[in-house]
């Protein structure tokens, strides 16, 4: 696998050498093919590495620690390479936060904000999310020019292309026929995060024709949360030799649409997309579409059973996790609910969980 | 619907709802406590607002099948449903009120027995732990045929209601309204009116009867004007002294939550400010010695405000305006019958928690001018994340733009188990001194 | 005749059990953990040998579990205490459909299958109170032996509740209850209470299924398990040494993959 650059090192380029614009991109959904047709490269910003030194000030204890991590990767002076900042309406915590950086920070850098509809898929829903991706591109436009229409069709096309590549991913990942570990899948996968398309699709292209192959025989469990950190959670199911053969994770798995779209005007194809991704807590899906979600997703990879795995003071996780993982032990599945602060260590009572987790499974 | 069970309930509406009014007449004059020294006459209408509540839940008791049961979040645009003749239910009103009572620790233990972590909103808890235990102070939760949430106060009011509908397997309307991130755009009332209209058939569907226009135009007309006159109400507190102290607004606030749009909220209100207003008029106030006026932020801590009200009132303190009940004057006296959907969509989405931080500041700072207010406390609650997150921005802001000297609370407002005793009196203290210069 | 270990390293005490083939236990110890695990270790394997009469050689094949397991280099497996305190009270209890393990530090309620096979468990790690560490605390406090608490706490004439959640603010209410006059009998039943109670919202997560189980140290106190079983509706089944079902298991687990 080859190395990739560092996140610093690849933004640096695409400013200087393709002249591209950066924009610092939070948590979760969010059109990246209106970006990426305005020659905007979306950074997401999940969960940097860093210490909360300057965040508490603005933020008090009970906020989770992606909110947390990053307004300090904002305040430690990290996002000057920034052109601008994008915030979905994910949940109160990010909806507060971006009011936090656009109306007091003082970071004179211009922010967006894309609110899409947290009701079901009503006429009503599609027409104001398709209001939402025009909205967005007219006030883009101020920053950025006008915005070329070919171009877009041309980001929707290979966003679709991303999308089949990856549920072939999955579907093999699923089907125990890749060869790749917990750790290298996720690597690659997650590198979504901030590379541009024209480097990411082949890079993907790249994984599934080299980690096409008989994979492990390891039992597998699907991973359910917000994100895969930390990557000692993942490393830790490598060594025990669990692989994680399907997931429901809100960075991942959540906004892998169940088919990729073709309607002809880019902007349809784009909302049929938002409609047809996973269910998801912070799209207010009803607590039966997540149920039946993870049944199928553990039917279809033959998982043994489900790792609820929250950050800490994520609400919208934690309302549903007792109905769906009570659900799911009804149906006899096993499920394990663990708890942390994003780039936690994995405490020993974490591991021991994760452990005896496995020996249940095994 | 069962006849039998109207029949019930009307019969408790007309008759037993007064001899229970009657009988509660009895236990407050045998339960009659000390009149405080530093606290000026207590209201009259204070009896006949614990009438009007303590009727509501006890008719609640008789509405499961007499009448089609809503449970309602508390920024719902609940005219609509009362066009259907729904007896509306209020978990956040009652949440308080378990607050009040004390019991919000026990109850909340009850969800997180079933699994509901601790960390998560605290009228939430109380809420499912209620409805899992069926322990609760009003006697018997009526089981509702419909969720009603709207978004406008908070992400977590949906999440929470999700699962009562998993609970029960009953629909759930969530009214979606966009944060104003800037200011509200044409689109955005557009998707919400459109909403409206989705949302009539189901209404129709559960409440059994036909969306009537005319009987929703005068609901919205008697919710506006409910509305209005809370706000007058509450204005008469720019007197000085204010007759009335935003702890006692914590209370008279529950009429225009879980009643607006019914003739008793109008009426209540009309009699408590002809009440506030004469007092206005003799310099009666609210406490003995008002020498500093404050302003509160955030939603009530229900279980300490008797305590806190005798704290600033023996500071010579009284609260005269807050953030928390002004929200229920500016926003639904925009209903306009010629626009009932678009003036709904506007007030629903316009509260203060769907706003920006910026409009929250120039709020407060409207509100610090027009009630001439010296201090303010910011009461920072563990469950309400959109009320909490940003309050110590606007702590700084206030300090630097208006020079008022404020004190977070570090608490919640149900769940007394975070409340630290030590830290509020410690923080109290410094805040007292400070405002004594 | 072959000879299988298990070794629990626990954050206050370890604990060796030695099996037969026929799974009799001829021999086992329990020390205090210290500061170091593989010592631990050692001398728990020491101490259950000398009992046994038995020489280290004799030992087929070892398991560790608990929380030091890692540092037992002698093992030959490591598995978790959630599995071996599964087995083990399976072992002493076929009937055994839950297991409530209340040991110094943490505290488990676990869902047994077919065979003491673990479905469904679930711990508090996290925070002392419902732990035998709580007891601990409290009895230095009263100044009363921690094996005497079970007895006492039979003769309370009245109900105290413990309010306090944790397990420092908790100490502090007994010195003010100490200070009241309220009898230490009485104290010591509200604690014990207070214990229950944090242990119920575990055991409700998992459900009572089948027979249950106690396990660790504190299923030495009577009066805890006797309000337990009040609270349950039903007995507990309660091996002589709770404390070693979890090393016990491990054995088991020894001799089943040797």
């Amino acid at each position: 696998m080859k190395e990739l650059v560092t996140r610093r090192e690849y933004l640096i380029e695409q400013k200087k050498k393709k002249g591209r614009k950066v924009f610092g991109v939070f948590p979760a959904q969010y059109p990246k093919e209106i970006l990426w047709a305005m020659n905007v490269l979306p950074v997401e910003i999940w969960d940097p590495p860093l210490t909360i030194t300057h965040a508490s000030e603005h933020l008090q204890p009970y906020i989770c620690s992606v909110a947390s991590l990053g307004l300090e990767l904002i305040m430690q002076g990290k996002c000057e390479l920034l052109d601008g900042f994008l915030f979905p309406h994910t949940c109160d915590s990010i909806q507060n936060l971006a009011s936090i950086v656009h109306d007091y920070l003082g970071t004179q850098k211009p922010c967006y904000f894309f609110h899409h509809p947290t009701a079901s898929a009503t006429a009503s829903a599609r027409a104001f999310y398709r209001e939402q991706l025009t909205g967005l591109i007219a006030r883009l436009e101020e920053q950025l020019g006008p915005l070329d229409k070919s171009a877009l069709e041309e980001r929707v096309q290979q966003g679709q292309r991303i999308v089949r590549v990856l549920s072939e991913l999955y579907d093999l990942r699923a089907r125990g026929e890749l060869d790749a570990s917990n750790v290298e899948f996720y690597k690659i996968i997650r590198s979504g995060e901030y590379l541009h398309p024209d480097d990411f699709l082949p890079l993907l292209e790249d994984f599934l024709s080299s980690a096409r192959g008989s994979g492990s025989s390891g039992k597998g469990v699907v991973l359910s949360g917000i994100l895969p950190n930390p990557l000692e959670m993942l490393a830790l199911l490598d060594e025990l030799g669990v692989r994680v053969v399907q997931d429901d994770l809100l960075c991942c798995g959540r906004r892998l649409p169940a088919s990729a779209r073709s309607a002809h005007d880019p902007l349809q194809a784009l909302t049929d997309s938002y409609f047809v991704m996973p269910p998801c807590t912070t799209k207010n899906s009803p607590m039966h579409a997540r149920v039946n979600e993870l049944l199928y997703k553990t039917e279809q990879s033959n998982a043994r059973g489900v790792i609820f795995y929250i950050v800490k003071f994520c609400e919208p996780e934690l309302f549903d996790v007792p109905q769906v993982s009570g659900e799911l032990k009804r149906r006899g599945l096993a499920t394990l609910v663990i708890d942390c602060e994003v780039n936690q260590n994995l405490t020993g009572q974490m591991v021991t969980r994760v452990e005896a987790f496995a020996e249940m499974i095994s | 619907m069962s006849l039998m069970k109207r029949f019930r309930y009307q019969f408790m509406k007309d008759l037993g709802a007064s001899l229970i009014m009657h009988l509660s007449r009895h236990t407050r004059r045998s339960h009659a406590r000390k009149p405080n020294p530093h606290f000026g006459p207590s209201l009259k209408n204070t009896r006949r607002l614990k009438q009007i509540m303590a009727r509501h839940y006890f008719l609640s008791r008789y509405a499961e099948g007499a009448k089609p049961v809503a449970w309602v979040t508390s920024g719902a645009p609940v005219e609509l449903l009362r066009a259907f003749d729904f007896y509306t239910f209020y978990p956040e009103n009652h949440g308080a009120l378990c607050g009040a009572q004390k019991v919000g620790p026990q109850i909340c233990s009850v969800a997180e027995e079933y699994g509901y972590h601790r960390d998560l909103c605290s009228y939430a808890r109380i809420d499912l732990g209620a409805c899992f235990s069926g322990i609760t102070p009003v006697g018997k939760l009526p089981k509702p045929d419909l969720l009603f949430a709207s978004n406008n106060i908070c992400q977590t009011v949906v999440y929470w209601y999700k699962v009562l509908a998993y609970h029960w397997n009953i629909p759930l309307i969530i009214f979606d309204t966009p944060y104003n991130f800037e200011k509200i755009t044409e689109k955005e009332i557009s998707y919400m009116v459109s909403q409206f209209k989705e949302m009539i058939p189901t209404l129709e569907e559960i409440s059994g009867k036909e969306f009537d226009y005319e009987r929703f135009l005068s609901i919205i007309r008697s919710a506006r004007e409910a509305s209005i006159t809370w706000g007058k109400v509450l204005g008469t507190m720019k007197a000085r002294p204010a007759p009335m102290t935003i702890f006692d607004a914590f209370g008279h606030l529950a009429p225009i939550v879980s009643l607006r749009g019914l003739p008793v909220a109008l009426r209540y209100y009309q009699s408590l400010l002809l009440e506030l207003e004469d007092r206005v008029e003799k310099g009666v106030g609210a406490i003995a010695n008002e020498q500093r006026r404050l302003m509160w932020d955030n939603i009530a801590i229900w279980y300490k405000v008797r305590e806190l009200s005798d704290i600033f009132a023996r500071h010579g303190m009284n609260f005269v305006t807050a953030t928390y009940t002004n929200a229920w004057v500016e926003t639904v006296a925009q209903l306009d019958t010629d626009y009932p959907f678009e003036s709904m969509a506007k007030a629903y989405s316009l509260v203060i928690l769907n706003d920006n931080l910026n409009y929250r500041l120039e709020l407060m700072e409207r509100l610090i001018k027009e009630y001439q207010v010296d201090g303010l406390v910011i009461h920072s609650a563990r469950s309400c994340k959109p009320y909490s997150v940003g309050q110590y921005d606007l702590k700084q802001l206030l300090r630097k733009r208006l020079g008022i000297p404020s004190v977070i609370i570090e608490a919640d407002i149900t769940d007394s188990r975070v409340y630290s005793e030590e830290q509020t009196r410690t923080r109290l203290e410094a805040f007292f001194e400070a405002m004594e210069h | 005749m072959e000879y299988f270990l298990g070794i629990d390293v626990g954050s206050s005490t370890t604990k060796a059990v030695i099996l037969n083939s026929r799974g009799e236990v001829v021999g086992y110890s329990i020390v205090q953990t210290e500061a170091n695990s593989t010592e631990a270790a050692e001398r728990a394997l020491e101490r259950a040998l000398f009992q046994s009469n038995m020489e280290p050689e004799t030992i087929k094949s070892s398991v560790a579990t608990g929380y030091g397991r890692i540092s037992v280099p002698f093992a030959d497996k490591k598995i978790t205490e959630i599995t071996c305190h599964g087995l083990g009270a399976f072992h002493l209890y076929p009937g055994t459909g839950t297991v409530i393990d209340l040991g110094g530090q943490d505290s488990k309620v676990i869902r047994l299958g077919s065979g003491g096979k673990v479905i469904d468990f679930n711990m508090n790690d996290k925070c002392a109170a419902g732990t035998g560490r709580f007891l601990e605390v409290m009895a230095a406090r009263l100044k009363i032996p921690l094996d005497e608490l079970g007895d006492l706490s039979l003769g309370a004439q009245q109900e105290i509740q413990i309010s306090s959640v944790c397990t420092v603010f908790a100490e502090s209410e007994v010195v003010s209850l100490v200070a009241q006059n309220y009898s230490k009998q009485d104290i010591i039943r509200g604690l014990h209470t207070a214990i229950v109670n944090r242990m119920w919202s575990l055991i409700k997560s998992i459900g009572i299924h089948g027979g249950v189980t106690m396990t660790g140290g504190v299923a030495k106190n009577k009066g805890v398990v006797l309000l337990l079983e009040e609270r349950l509706g039903q007995p507990v089944n309660l091996y002589d040494e709770p404390q070693i079902v979890g090393a016990l298991g491990a054995a088991l687990l020894a001799r089943r993959e040797a």
